[in-house]
């Protein structure tokens, strides 16, 4: 790793642990809780963007990956995590103790949502436009549906992430360091995949599937491989939600979540990162920002909405990304720009 | 040695018949013209090679290997490489971008782009220097920044070349490279062909329904019209063939049976008016 690495990662964890640390001091738990669900928004903007975005897939099934890892997660955690965070928490230190096991539930959570994301995936992805739409939406939807009715985690009652067995233990992950932590992680792995030559694939398929295939692009595998990534960060954006709110319900997975995510994505702009990333923060932030003006904050935010649209059809970001010139994600003087007249 | 062959090549679509039992050989560093009036299944020919359309009949054989019906990515890996007659650049993406896409394209995975050691840092340079090495050939190297679709016309042409390129192909179809250019940059376009075909050694097939175009660039043309083959040689004899004078010109009945008009194909031209 270079210096410029190192320096990097150092600056990185202590902004998380000042975060981790300082922001409870600073905020109530009602800010906390939103600055949370930013985070977890973030995650799900960014990796439906890659499926939506780059790969040029339109998919409005994202919520039902997230339930998946959501489910998956405290499922386990519920039923094998608490007697392993008991046993770990009899010889480790508490808190090293919970910082060992929580990237477990997260990764569940992701690989099986993936591992749902490659079942839908094969079949629908070789539908185009609205019905792939459509075929995501079912899915979503069949996912939800599935989960209320699977008794072992709670139905209809919601699924609370507190063990039977072992009441002292608790399974809630607490301070957004660590959620941060995920988050750029999250944001940094695609970032990386799109934006390297091998990457190009994803915006070759989702320029012109004919031409793609001309210069040797798989592009049903591609479009495979970006679906399977996506609902794998969808599964670990759903375990974060799980693990952070201690209680979950299938409504939290329905319709309106998966058209907040596409939401998310074509307002920041399909196609940048940094748009989704932005859109994701904001609009999960108005409406609770807006909370102080009663009945009238959702009519102000569709309104906010439409607005945008109107002004700017092609997203906040368009396609750009908004980053520090000397970063680039150390890709200078690649992206498009104007012919030189 | 032929390097592609096409043995009774059909291509149906329901009732419609747009190519049929076509026959074709394209020897190894050859450069082949295929010719014919609109619609006469030029395009439909390129698209069962390149795996597009999947032959309803027929036989295409490349490099001595049956490809016909295989998925156009598995074919451009064997070595095909194509332009499009309108043309299919990756628009929003930088003329740069477009050919590392193409010199990347056939890499099984991306996955390890996310780890970015030394060996990624290593890669990626090769390929900028490739991908820029494949634009200053074809005279785009200041384009390498700007956006596919804000290149004008002529250098989309010639960066979709420069991308076909990129695939490292052996065999290297132009479907109407010529098209909507004047007589100096189709002049321009010729020599570029001859360069780059003994350059890359390539095979060329290209496109075109001039004759005049490839009558001096090509070593042999093959002339479709609705779907058949209605010639083959060398150009000064097909120029001369009294089947594609009237696939150009039409037949003119009230002369039937006297001498045949003067063979100057500036026919194709009919084309362009």
């Amino acid at each position: 790793m270079s210096v410029r690495g190192i320096v990097a990662v150092l600056l990185a964890s202590a902004a998380l642990l000042a975060l981790d640390a300082g922001l409870p001091q600073l905020l109530n738990p009602y800010y906390l809780t939103i600055a949370s669900r930013i985070g977890i928004a973030i995650i799900a903007a960014v990796s439906l963007q890659l499926v939506n975005g780059f790969t040029g897939q339109f998919s409005i099934g994202h919520a039902g990956f997230m339930a998946i890892g959501a489910y998956g997660s405290a499922a386990l955690s519920v039923y094998v995590g608490a007697g392993l965070l008991e046993s770990m928490g009899s010889v480790l230190p508490a808190t090293l103790a919970r910082a060992l096991y929580f990237p477990l539930p997260l990764l569940v959570g992701g690989v099986a949502a993936a591992a749902a994301g490659l079942l839908v995936g094969i079949p629908t992805l070789r539908l185009r436009g609205d019905y792939l739409a459509i075929a995501t939406l079912g899915f979503g939807e069949i996912i939800r549906i599935g989960i209320l009715n699977l008794d072992a985690v709670g139905g209809a009652r919601g699924f609370s992430l507190a063990a039977p067995g072992h009441p002292g233990v608790d399974l809630r992950f607490e301070g957004l360091g660590g959620l941060y932590a995920v988050v750029l992680l999250s944001v940094i792995a695609i970032a990386r995949l799109v934006y390297s030559s091998g990457g190009l694939a994803f915006r070759a398929v989702g320029e012109d599937e004919i031409a793609a295939e001309s210069i040797g692009v798989g592009t049903t595998r591609i479009k495979v491989e970006a679906f399977v990534v996506s609902s794998f960060f969808a599964g670990v954006a759903g375990a974060l939600f799980a693990h952070g709110e201690g209680y979950i319900h299938t409504n939290s997975f329905g319709f309106a979540r998966s058209f907040e995510i596409v939401v998310f994505v074509v307002l920041g702009g399909l196609g940048s990162l940094t748009g989704a990333i932005l859109a994701a923060a904001a609009l999960t932030a108005a409406p609770e920002l807006l909370r102080g003006l009663g009945e009238w904050r959702m009519i102000l935010y569709s309104l906010l909405l439409i607005a945008t649209m109107l002004v700017r059809p092609q997203g906040l970001l368009g396609r750009r990304e908004l980053v520090i010139p000397r970063w680039r994600w150390r890709w200078p003087r690649l992206g498009p720009r104007r012919a030189p007249a | 040695m032929p390097l592609l062959e096409l043995q009774q090549l059909a291509v149906r679509f329901g009732g419609l018949t747009a190519v049929a039992g076509l026959d074709l050989v394209a020897e190894e560093g050859s450069l082949l013209a295929l010719i014919g009036p609109n619609g006469a299944g030029k395009t439909t020919a390129f698209n069962a090679i390149t795996g597009v359309y999947a032959p309803s009949e027929g036989r295409v054989r490349f490099a001595g290997r049956e490809i016909g019906g295989a998925r156009p990515h598995a074919i451009a890996r064997l070595g095909i490489a194509r332009t499009f007659q309108n043309i299919r650049l990756f628009r929003t993406l930088s003329a740069l971008e477009n050919v590392l896409a193409a010199l990347a394209g056939a890499e099984r995975s991306s996955f390890r782009d996310v780890g970015r050691g030394s060996r990624w840092r290593e890669r990626e340079r090769r390929a900028r220097e490739r991908a820029l090495e494949l634009l200053e050939r074809l005279g785009l190297e200041r384009f390498a920044g700007a956006r596919a679709d804000s290149l004008a016309y002529g250098e989309q042409r010639r960066l979709e070349i420069a991308r076909a390129l990129a695939t490292a192909p052996r065999l290297l179809l132009l479907d109407e490279p010529a098209a909507g250019m004047n007589p100096s940059e189709k002049r321009s376009l010729r020599e570029l062909v001859r360069r780059l075909r003994s350059e890359f050694r390539l095979t060329i097939v290209l496109i075109d329904h001039d004759v005049q175009f490839v009558m001096d660039l090509c070593d042999r043309v093959a002339v479709l019209d609705h779907g058949e083959k209605i010639a083959d040689g060398p150009p000064q004899a097909v120029r001369r063939d009294p089947k594609v004078i009237e696939a150009y010109l039409g037949r003119d009945d009230a002369a039937d049976g006297s001498s045949p008009a003067p063979a100057t194909c500036d026919a194709g031209s009919r084309e362009h008016a």
